[in-house]
């Protein structure tokens, strides 16, 4: 073999162990979701490796229990309805934002994302005293109540909006606008015909991440949810910590297939590494 | 400059409060004043049988730093997401310089998404795969015991090395995404000269790439040790009842033991120590950009 074979040699076992290692940590990333939806299909309900044999069956009894079927209902109604509020509240926010100067503006927009920066324990923690004071002192029970737990999700889903339609809205041209308004029409007016078609795939975006980041909380959701009102991880949680079957790896698995379908979808408007 | 032109009579004053102040209304209401409702709690007194007692007092920050089983904790919490965040920190190397060099195409998509899709999923159905495969019946075992490299099944779960382990995989896409877009901005020119200058590869790779990712790494480094700080679901799930770390043992003060002192002194704790190194990654992030 002469040298310059024996370099190309090198070169090619260099690149595919490099290759090979990031994989492997790739894979190390899916592989608890890949052994779940795996799991999801095995027919024993005590897990061993390999299987004896697949079934389906535990998709349909995952539905067909009470617990799973209303929490998760529960949970996807709470996201729809917190990310329509955090839309009207969050929108608008993102507007001012970017279009108008005023004293303080850094400021809301700090405050508008501080639910990200803020641990979402120490959240759920300070939101549920804080329900529990509001009983003490009014006697109106709020804890544990669906519109609590919904103020709690809205705050989850505003800083994904304002962030990615911020985004969006940072990159309509002022020229579009004074050409609008210019030719007579009004700001709303401009708005609507001109710069919401265009920072439309912003408000998708954030609105599917908001809905996503709703669903799958945990950390503030526990706090707060009431008994026999339980949200899906909190349910999935309180399941895994007595049992381990291929029910709530069916569980997992049709979060695993909704959240990834939300996330194709939101792909399709922007591009996903810029919302983190 | 074009702000002159910019509709100063079309949206008056007034009008333009409606657009922000609903949203920080319902921010500040609740979220920043229970917190601080929270911290003033943390300086009350808690009475066994008499519940939280009025006070002003910083007690409960000395108990916490001078009790035994809260040292534990704090000991425990801190040394587990330092750990965790270094093993990110190691394995995403490699991983994110792979996929910040991919052309941008059909395969980058699928490996982005294939990255953000678990760190979307939330933790509870992340740590449920990790409860599989390390149970005493689990995969691993499985597979050890059926090479032969073990007569016995291993004990895997309820150890530090499991929540590790499981929080690492958590951890991982959030390492990975910050650390795949700092490389990405590195022109690849630099490599090149770097290469046809004599540097090998491996050469290269820790004297020009690294070096110039530096912001990521601070970034993605101190992102996971946050998160790993505040985990609730793989500590709780997988390290069995007597490891403890911060976000479990304030679950458990607040909601079984019901010392709300003791809890809201452990989230205000958890709490500034979070924001003082969010701060600092905001304050690295920027210096470095405005150079």
């Amino acid at each position: 073999m002469n040298a310059r074979s024996y370099h190309r040699l090198v070169r090619i076992l260099r690149r595919f162990s490099f290759v090979s290692i990031a994989w492997l940590v790739l894979g190390f990333v899916i592989f608890p979701l890949a052994i779940t939806v795996w799991v999801a299909f095995f027919s024993n309900r005590i897990i061993s490796f390999p299987p004896e044999s697949y079934t389906l069956s535990w998709f349909t009894r995952a539905w067909d229990s009470v617990e799973f079927r209303n929490s998760f209902l529960l949970s996807a109604q709470i996201g729809a309805v917190a990310t329509a509020l955090a839309l009207a509240l969050g929108v608008p926010a993102a507007v001012a934002i970017t279009k108008i100067e005023f004293r303080g503006r850094e400021w809301v927009n700090t405050l508008l994302l501080s639910p990200i920066m803020i641990p979402a324990v120490v959240a759920g923690c300070a939101i549920y005293l804080f329900y529990i004071e509001i009983e003490v002192q009014s006697s109106v029970r709020v804890a544990g109540t669906t519109p609590g737990l919904l103020i709690a999700h809205v705050l989850i889903a505003i800083p994904w909006i304002v962030r990615l339609v911020t985004v969006s809205l940072s990159g309509v041209d002022k020229a579009v606008e004074e050409a609008s308004m210019n030719l007579g029409a009004n700001p709303f007016t401009t708005f609507r015909r001109i710069v919401l078609p265009i920072i439309k795939p912003g408000i998708v975006a954030g609105g599917l991440f908001g809905f996503i980041q709703s669903f799958t909380d945990l950390e503030k959701s526990m706090f707060l949810v009431g008994p026999g009102k339980q949200v899906i991880s909190v349910a999935i949680v309180t399941h895994l910590e007595w049992q381990l079957d291929p029910l709530i790896m069916a569980v997992s698995a049709i979060q695993v297939i909704i959240i990834g379908a939300a996330l194709i979808v939101s792909d399709r408007y922007v591009k996903l590494s810029r919302a983190f | 400059m074009s702000a002159d032109l910019r509709e100063p009579a079309a949206i008056s004053r007034t009008s333009q409060y409606f657009l922000w102040v609903p949203a920080v209304t319902v921010v500040t209401a609740f979220l920043i004043f229970p917190l601080l409702m929270m911290f003033r709690m943390s300086l009350n007194k808690f009475i066994p049988g008499e519940f939280m007692v009025e006070a002003l007092t910083f007690e409960n920050y000395i108990n916490v730093l001078s009790d035994g089983y809260y040292r534990g904790v704090l000991f425990t919490t801190v040394w587990v997401a330092a750990l965790s965040a270094f093993l990110c920190l190691i394995m995403a190397l490699p991983a994110a310089y792979y996929v910040a060099r991919i052309r941008p195409g059909a395969m980058k998509s699928v490996i982005l998404i294939l990255i953000i899709l678990p760190l979307l999923m939330g933790s509870a159905v992340r740590t449920a795969g990790w409860m599989v495969v390390l149970s005493d019946s689990g995969a691993l075992n499985k597979v050890l015991v059926g090479l032969g490299l073990r007569d016995a099944p291993l004990q895997l779960m309820y150890t530090p090395q499991a929540v590790v382990i499981a929080l690492v995989s958590v951890l991982l896409p959030f390492m990975l995404i910050t650390l795949q877009s700092a490389m990405e901005n590195i022109h690849p020119s630099l490599e090149e000269a770097s290469l046809s200058l004599g540097a090998p590869p491996v050469k290269t790779f820790f004297r020009v790439i690294i070096p110039l990712s530096t912001v990521g790494i601070v970034a993605g480094t101190l992102l996971c040790f946050i998160l790993a700080l505040n985990a609730y679901a793989t500590p709780f799930l997988l390290g069995g009842p007597r490891f403890q770390m911060m976000a479990p043992a304030l679950y458990q003060q607040i909601t079984m033991v019901n010392n709300w002192p003791a809890g809201a002194t452990l989230a205000f704790i958890l709490l500034s120590v979070s924001l003082l190194l969010t701060l600092t990654m905001a304050y690295v992030v920027k210096k470095r950009v405005v150079r």
